[in-house]
């Protein structure tokens, strides 16, 4: 599914050169649930943003579903995204001008989908997350713990092979998180392969193998566990 | 991605902040109004030019005789227009003109009057409309009787009234008058001009040019004649052919005295120099127009970086440059359209306002509806590549951390 060799992120400014990922090499296979771990700085979010394509790596080799998609151009790149990979940010990121059900439909603009179509699998994927009903209100309208499920309908609605979430319960309290948790746990059941960045332990465990960061190494690699399953 | 969808969302996009697109719109709208404007009246001011003109006829010639080279036996005589109409086939009518600025008089008002000394020729020449009585004969020209043919607003302004037919005035020079009978009572000529005319402005009077000589007591020297030719076709050879015979006639051929100008050599210059006026005018306005775009620029480019965070957003979930791209452009050309419509309306309106208070029926064609429309899309355009380009360029890792 993803296998990345020796990738590297430098980043420069000015004279300054910063290592953020310093040849970091990871193979996930379908259906995993990766959690990453570590502290603020350590590269996670680094290496979150090179696997779903939304930076360029320095340097090293990305294998995603068996193809080479390394030396890639921006809208190469575009269509990877748009097909390929669903994100879930901390901070929800939803157009706040739209209406939910459009905000889950973009995608699908995007990817050129009819407005039959697009309507259809909008409505399917928030009914997946059991939202069904709020789809005409705009996101100020309703609460976090909502938000992040309209995300993770509109990150799952063009059929991605892997879902990318970035701190996805990080704005979230307690209940919410364990509600979050719950829907990206079912996706991954359905098959859906995710990739969590966290810096909670206990986030962690709702994950099947857990990747500890520091200063842009992997220094652990192992599977959860006391892994939490609903 | 379609179209519509981007016009969908351009249009979300300028109702979201719709003083804001008004604004910004203002500049086209100012800009593209008065353009319209000032087109549609020139248009319509040649137009009505031309119309002048054509009632006056454009198969007319005019030959002058050139006072600063001319000697004395240079000037035309009644015997040449005789001799002209006689001998050469194309000339249908022949008419000469003498002015003289003299003063008519009833017994209530005096005025200053142009009084035109000519023969009845110049009622087709002129195609003047008569609305009582007739035109001078050629007999009344012989004898060079003492009838007179006034216009209606000289009529109203003596009489009060414009059936005036056989009342009789006083004309002549400021210092001796003549009685002289009215025998017919034309439209006034220049309509274009008649609001304006008031008591000051000199009546307009025709009279046998033979008149008119008894009246200053001279000898015919005349220095104007009007021919026309039997068609439009043959006035270029009827004009040829009076100006040698009149060379002929009067033995002068070693000097250049005869001076012929057709109609519509001067109706074509007169518009030509309206055009280039109008469209001088026009392209001033044309500036507004870049001062709009400009304006369009300005707030695109607050627009683009106001929704850093929406573009981040928009290319994490699959947009590509190109489409960033087109939705940018798509509301620039949307917000320079509707004001270039706002623009056009405004303008025919303003034209037909300002016509109203200048006389000139101003002319809206399809071609400056088309063209207007057509600029403020290539204004939109023109003026959106540099933010929309800014805007798809944006690195979807920092736009999505903008805040």
């Amino acid at each position: 599914m993803i296998k990345i060799e020796n990738v590297k992120k430098v980043y420069t400014t000015g004279d300054i050169q910063l290592t953020a990922l310093k040849g970091i090499s990871l193979d996930i296979k379908p259906g995993e649930f990766v959690s990453i771990m570590g502290p603020s700085g350590c590269g996670k979010s680094t290496l979150m943003n090179v696997l779903g394509c939304l930076d360029k790596m320095t340097s090293g080799r990305y294998i995603l579903n068996g193809k080479d998609i390394s030396g890639l151009v921006d809208n190469e790149l575009a269509e990877i995204r748009c097909r390929e990979i669903g994100f879930v940010f901390q901070s929800f990121n939803l157009l706040p001008r739209m209406t939910i059900l459009e905000n889950v439909e973009l995608p699908m603009v995007y990817a050129g989908l009819s407005k039959k179509e697009r309507r259809e699998r909008a409505l399917a994927a928030l009914n997946k997350v059991d939202l069904g009903d709020r789809i005409k209100h705009r996101p100020n309208e309703i609460s976090g713990g909502q938000k992040q499920r309209v995300a993770i309908a509109r990150a799952i609605v063009n059929n991605p092979s892997i879902i990318l979430a970035d701190e996805p319960t990080g704005n979230l309290d307690t209940k919410v998180t364990k509600e979050i948790m719950r829907i990206i746990q079912q996706l991954n059941n359905d098959g859906t392969t995710v990739v969590l960045v966290t810096h909670e332990a206990d986030v962690a465990q709702y994950s099947k193998r857990l990747i500890r960061m520091l200063d842009g190494e992997i220094i652990n690699d192992s599977e959860v566990t006391d892994r939490i399953i609903f | 991605m379609n179209l519509f969808e981007n016009i969908k969302m351009a249009i979300d996009s300028i109702l979201s902040n719709k003083m804001r697109s008004f604004l910004t719109m203002l500049g086209i709208i100012i800009g593209i109004s008065s353009v319209i404007s000032i087109v549609s009246l020139g248009v319509g001011g040649q137009n009505t030019i031309t119309g002048e003109f054509e009632k006056i006829g454009v198969s007319t010639i005019r030959i002058t005789v050139k006072s600063a080279e001319a000697e004395t036996s240079d000037y035309i005589t009644y015997k040449d227009i005789e001799q002209l109409k006689e001998k050469i086939g194309y000339i249908k009518y022949a008419a000469p003109i003498t002015y003289q600025t003299g003063i008519a008089s009833s017994e209530k008002k005096s005025r200053t009057a142009m009084l035109y000394g000519t023969n009845e020729d110049i009622h087709y020449i002129d195609n003047v409309e008569l609305l009582y009585g007739r035109f001078f004969n050629n007999i009344e020209f012989e004898e060079g009787r003492a009838v007179i043919v006034i216009d209606e607003t000289a009529a109203k302004s003596f009489f009060g009234t414009s059936d005036v037919v056989g009342e009789t005035i006083n004309v002549g020079s400021n210092t001796s008058t003549k009685k002289a009978k009215i025998i017919g009572v034309t439209k006034s000529q220049l309509e274009m001009f008649s609001n304006m005319m008031d008591e000051e402005m000199p009546v307009i009077i025709y009279l046998p040019a033979t008149y008119l000589d008894i009246l200053y007591s001279r000898q015919s020297k005349i220095s104007e004649l009007y021919i026309m030719a039997d068609s439009k076709d043959n006035t270029e050879a009827a004009g040829i052919l009076a100006q040698n015979m009149l060379i002929n006639r009067h033995g002068n051929r070693d000097r250049d005295v005869y001076k012929v100008e057709s109609l519509m050599k001067q109706l074509e210059q007169i518009n030509t120099i309206v055009g280039i006026f109008t469209a001088f005018i026009a392209a001033v306005a044309a500036i507004s127009l870049l001062v709009g775009g400009v304006g369009v620029m300005n707030i695109m480019l607050v627009s683009v970086t106001e929704r850093t965070r929406e573009i981040g957003i928009r290319k994490a979930i699959g947009a590509k440059t190109s489409n960033i791209m087109f939705q940018f452009l798509t509301e620039s050309v949307i917000i320079s359209c509707i004001g270039g419509i706002i623009g056009l309306i405004f303008g025919i309106g303003g034209a037909y306002l300002l016509g109203q208070l200048a006389g000139i029926t101003p002319s809206v064609t399809p071609q400056i509806v088309i063209i207007s429309i057509a600029f403020s899309s290539v204004v939109g355009i023109f003026f959106g590549i540099y933010p929309a380009r800014k805007a798809a360029k944006l690195d979807p890792i920092d736009a999505l951390r903008y805040e």
